[in-house]
């Protein structure tokens, strides 16, 4: 008890005098900015880009670290030679660091906070869509162009439209890695069931939609086609099908173009032969992926599938015989340019990284690995289908095919020609999602006329643009 | 000083009433600085800083742009915005929904397992109920997306494949089809809150005294008499608790639209606070957000206050 006492008593009654109070701060004072530094040493957990906190784009670049490399888990994923093999050469005369991004459903938001910060963690970015998310970096001044460190002959290289998609006033920001196209696929099993000859491409949207009809009625499958309802994955590839100028001068899509309102008319007719859920979100990325066209495409559900070639590739992968996959470029109508929708996923370069010189020598040897393309576009089943996007490596597999590579691979590069990217802005994604409500009703039967559909999508387009602005 | 504290005890109360007034005010800072930095950078200031954004021009993507005082023109903008109102109307829908079966089943859970007289048997019931609220929200997201699936989940699979009721081109569509979206995702928000809501009522069985139940016995009342005029008052506070912040978690509901919906503005999972995360974190336009955000709360307070006046105390 009287412990207890005194002990309170001590507590209660004992005064901080002004000279402790002052030794207190000062104590406190010089133990805060230890106590930060020694936490800020903690959380990075080796993690280079804290050490450069604060300091000057110019400061970064003496720091001593590996050249650290961050990508997209996916592209990991899909080619595994990055890691296993072209990462492992590459560390023979380099030190590299690779890790995976923190960009789930294409945020960026990490990495604009760190350049607020004059900072980066990385030195590279492995992953990015120019349409998506290069312009946002941009604006933000996440990422510079690469011109500085991307050799004359490897720039010249870049197939001319892949070039022009990743720059910004003449300036490259993005180092293309590998090319995507819209394209048409189907399954010869389920096609040559129905009394289609398999071999045969329809060339016409009509085509199209007339086998994707024989496949239903016969039930040689219980849908005949299907399709990705994500605008920048089907609208605008058909539209592009038919004319590529379908953009307005702000370099929004015009959904009020005359070839913007037949893609969405050919849309609702395929809708018809297309699995019920065809319109629902995908299961991962906030909806973008693992969309439900993927799923009846695997399962031998559809026969005929518009998206991106990877997509055909992929999921024919799981089939008990994937050669029964056929690819070709999209269909077109009468007096279409026969375009598609290509987009390139490659690499940026951060502001406020380090390494730069070895960033570009890195890209430049991760690009031109034919380990990369054998594994993408070779016969396997494993096969991802990403292609690559120089002019070289075309020619020099165009002059006589290499016995590795999957023949289909030609037919979709010949049409990257004619087709066309979208044009990168902040709305480059968004404005499909903000117009989709509106053209799914006439997609729906719930507005009859689909030009007033897509006008409505436009307004709502616009409205929100001049919002943003 | 209060007349009627002992003599005895007053000496103390003096003693600690002058150690509070005193300069020891400045030591007791330092014991309530950990909580003050809590509550300051955790909540007070975020909440503050939303407010600030809300009145400027701020643009995430413009680091090196000024930032400018534009007064209510973000929230002239948003008060005229038909997303933002369609989002609120899509997610004071799903309220409805919810709310009602998110207080009563359990209620109804709670009084029945209340009677259990078998102590073994009530803890089992505990534990089973309890088991949907331990799992994260995520993963039951997850799961119930697979289950709603129109392809592979397995009600549907139950529905086409085993009691052939429906065919693969007119099944339902949960999580498509804009009239079942909604009511699934209460389903599955009933069977996650299940558990955890009836523990709030069993606690509030528990605290009734059982002499009320045997006065109203002995008065002859029956069941729905004692449940009306003797339970149901008695759970109000409780049933005030769980409207109230039932209500304001099912308007801000993000999480379970984004993994169930998307971005996809043609579902009814795109409400307000969908719209408000993509105008923020895709458009990065994070001053309008916040003028939407504080709108959309301030839509929830005025609602949050009539249910303060209707669970009023009438005693």
């Amino acid at each position: 008890m009287d412990t207890k006492n005194d002990s309170h008593t001590a507590l209660g009654t004992h005064r901080h005098s002004r000279r402790e109070m002052l030794k207190h701060l000062i104590v406190a004072g010089v133990a805060l900015p230890s106590l930060s530094s020694l936490l800020s040493g903690c959380g990075s957990g080796g993690s280079p880009g804290a050490t450069n906190s604060g300091s000057a784009p110019g400061a970064q670049a003496e720091v001593a670290r590996p050249l650290t490399v961050t990508y997209y888990d996916w592209i990991i994923n899909l080619h595994p030679a990055i890691e296993g093999e072209v990462n492992k050469d590459f560390a023979l005369t380099t030190p590299i660091k690779s890790q995976i991004a923190p960009v789930q459903g294409f945020g960026i938001e990490r990495f604009v906070a760190e350049a607020r910060d004059k900072m980066s963690s990385w030195d590279v970015y492995v992953g990015m869509t120019p349409f998506i998310e290069m312009s946002s970096l941009v604006e933000a001044g996440v990422i510079e162009p690469w011109d500085n460190y991307i050799p004359k002959e490897v720039l010249d290289d870049i197939i001319p439209a892949i070039r022009e998609e990743g720059s910004i006033n003449g300036k490259l920001y993005n180092w293309p890695f590998f090319v995507d196209v819209i394209v048409q696929g189907w399954h010869a099993g389920l096609v040559e069931k129905a009394g289609v000859d398999p071999e045969v491409a329809p060339k016409t949207w009509d085509e199209y939609l007339a086998n994707a009809r024989k496949v239903s009625q016969s039930k040689a499958a219980p849908y005949g086609c299907t399709f990705d309802a994500h605008g920048w994955r089907s609208l605008a590839p058909i539209a592009h099908s038919i004319s590529t100028e379908v953009y307005t001068p702000e370099g929004l899509f015009d959904f009020t173009n005359a070839a913007a309102v037949e893609a969405l008319e050919i849309m609702r007719r395929m809708k018809e032969f297309a699995n019920p859920n065809v319109l629902n979100p995908g299961a991962a990325d906030a909806g973008i992926n693992d969309t439900p066209d993927e799923g009846v495409f695997a399962a031998q559900q559809a026969a005929y599938y518009i998206k991106y070639q990877n997509a055909h590739r992929r999921f024919a992968g799981t089939w008990p015989d994937p050669g029964k996959l056929r690819l070709a470029g999209l269909p077109k109508t009468a007096g279409g340019v026969g375009g598609s929708v290509f987009w390139t996923t490659g690499a940026a370069l951060f502001t406020f990284g380090a390494n730069k010189e070895q960033a570009g020598k890195y890209m430049r040897a991760l690009t031109y690995d034919e380990r990369i393309w054998r594994h993408s576009i070779g016969k396997s089943r494993e096969a991802v289908g990403h292609m690559p996007p120089y002019t070289s490596q075309w020619k020099q597999w165009s002059a006589k095919h290499p016995e590795w590579i999957d023949e289909s691979t030609f037919l979709i590069q010949e049409k990257m020609a004619s087709s066309r990217s979208i044009k990168a802005n902040r709305f480059g994604v968004t404005q499909f999602n903000i117009g989709q409500p509106y053209w799914e009703k006439y997609l729906k039967g719930e507005e009859a006329d689909s030009k007033k559909a897509m006008q409505q999508a436009k307004d709502a387009v616009m409205a929100e643009f001049k919002k943003a602005r | 000083m209060p007349s009627n504290i002992p003599a005895a005890s007053r000496s103390l109360f003096d003693l600690r009433r002058q150690r509070i007034d005193g300069s020891n005010i400045l030591t007791s800072s330092w014991f309530l600085l950990p909580s003050m930095i809590f509550f300051v950078g955790w909540q007070l200031y975020p909440i503050l800083r939303v407010l600030w954004l809300s009145f400027t021009d701020y643009h995430f993507l413009r680091p090196n742009d000024a930032v400018h005082f534009i007064g209510f023109g973000n929230y002239g903008d948003a008060v005229r915005d038909p997303v933002f109102y369609g989002g609120l109307w899509r997610a004071f829908m799903f309220t409805l929904l919810f709310l009602p079966g998110m207080i009563f089943i359990p209620m109804l859970a709670a009084i029945l397992i209340d009677r259990v007289t078998q102590p073994k048997v009530a803890t089992a019931y505990r534990i089973i109920l309890l088991v949907p609220s331990m799992i994260p929200g995520p993963l039951i997201f997850v799961l119930w997306k697979w289950l709603y699936s129109f392809s592979i989940g397995p009600i549907n699979y139950i529905l086409v494949n085993v009691l052939g009721l429906f065919d693969l081109h007119n099944a339902p569509q949960w999580l498509g089809d804009p009239n079942l979206t909604l009511p699934s995702l209460t389903l599955m928000e009933w069977w996650w809150g299940l558990g955890f809501h009836t523990m709030f009522f069993l606690a509030g069985l528990g605290a009734i005294p059982k002499e009320l139940y045997e006065a109203a016995s002995v008065d002859g009342a029956g069941e729905w008499s004692t449940f009306w005029h003797v339970t149901f008052p008695r759970l109000r506070p409780i049933l005030l608790v769980l409207v109230v912040l039932r209500f304001g978690s099912a308007m801000a509901l993000v999480d379970e639209y984004l993994i169930m919906g998307g971005f996809n503005r043609a579902l009814p999972t795109y409400t307000w606070t969908v719209y408000m995360w993509e105008v923020a974190f895709n458009l990065w336009n994070q001053s309008y957000a916040a003028a939407l955000g504080w709108l959309g709360a301030i839509a929830m307070l005025i609602v949050v206050g009539f249910l303060f006046w209707l669970f009023r105390s009438r005693d």
